[in-house]
């Protein structure tokens, strides 16, 4: 099934740097309408007003972590089928276990290539 | 009753060795205390120049990304004319000019993909970015540790503390000056203008 990339879709990060990186990497995988949030906290509020595809998050992030969000996310009746890349430098089995305990649609380790997060993707709507 | 008096004696001997023991760490943190306090001092400017780092290393990074950014867009616009050059030179049967612009294309293709292997290799400030923090977190607790250990020996610095600050002092004051000394170009060329340079 080929990827809706009109689909509306959340980059949460901390770092402006990595949401700049991950909405370009978007922008050239055919994206267009990517949005931002700087925590969990920021992103749940963001979810809950508008419909979007998929969420792509860090996982180490002030106010609210990346897992701490997917918890909510999954925990929520309106959001709990949304997708949730988690993009993280925190390469440990314990956390990649703890999220998919937690509902993680796929994982993808920093630093990561366009390619990567492209096959990431197609995975998640397969 | 003899039992008695050698535990006693046996006691006597194992306090005092502990207190000739408690008097040698005492003295030997009051003659490091001039180092204890000067460590603890400097720890928290060598934190912040840490957090500079981590800043500059941004800053750089955010401006390598909008020049990146900016060929990006060139390229789609580029990649679009191409195209649309190439459709009107098939229509007119140009096809060799056609299947030359089309591997331009192909090269012009090839570079979008460099460009993105530059940004994604950005990446590498959110890492620096999140082991500085680490590290900067880990200079506070072990300051904390210091400052503990000067309030509970009662540690008092000594005048010439700051002449035993050490070459780790000598470097973090020319980092220091440097915050208010580095020049940036246009500075120097108002100065050198002044004398005639042009």
């Amino acid at each position: 099934m080929p990827v809706d990339l009109s689909m509306k879709v959340l980059v949460v990060d901390d770092m402006v740097t990595m949401r700049r990186i991950v909405k370009n990497i978007l922008k050239q995988l055919g994206f267009g309408n990517v949005d931002e949030a700087e925590n969990g906290q920021e992103a749940l509020q963001k979810l809950r007003a508008d419909t979007f595809g998929f969420v792509v998050s860090d996982w180490n992030m002030p106010i609210m972590t990346g897992i701490e969000m997917l918890r909510a996310i999954r925990a929520d009746e309106k959001l709990k089928t949304i997708p949730v890349l988690m993009v993280t430098a925190e390469a440990q089995q314990n956390n990649l276990i703890e999220a998919v305990q937690a509902g993680v649609s796929n994982y993808i380790v920093k630093p990561f290539t366009a390619e990567t997060m492209q096959e990431k993707i197609g995975k998640i709507f397969k | 009753m003899g039992t008695v008096c050698n535990q006693d004696q046996k006691l006597y001997e194992e306090l005092g060795a502990l207190a000739r023991f408690v008097d040698n760490a005492r003295n030997a943190i009051s003659a490091a205390s001039p180092q204890i306090i000067s460590s603890s001092m400097q720890l928290p400017t060598a934190a912040s120049h840490l957090s500079d780092l981590s800043k500059m290393t941004e800053d750089g990074t955010l401006e390598v990304m909008r020049l990146t950014e900016m060929m990006q867009d060139s390229h789609g616009q580029i990649a679009k004319d191409l195209s649309a050059i190439v459709e009107v030179l098939r229509a007119m049967d140009c096809v060799t000019l056609a299947e030359r612009l089309g591997k331009v294309a192909s090269v012009l293709a090839q570079d979008d993909k460099y460009l993105m292997e530059i940004m994604t290799a950005l990446s590498f400030q959110d890492l620096v970015a999140q082991r500085v923090k680490k590290l900067v977190a880990i200079l506070d607790e072990v300051q904390g540790k210091l400052m503990e250990l000067v309030v509970v020996f009662g540690l008092q610095e000594s005048p010439e503390a700051a002449s035993e600050a050490g070459s780790a002092g000598d470097l973090l004051k020319q980092l220091e000056e440097s915050k208010t000394t580095a020049m940036k170009q246009k500075v120097a060329d108002d100065i050198l203008a002044q004398f005639g340079f042009k």
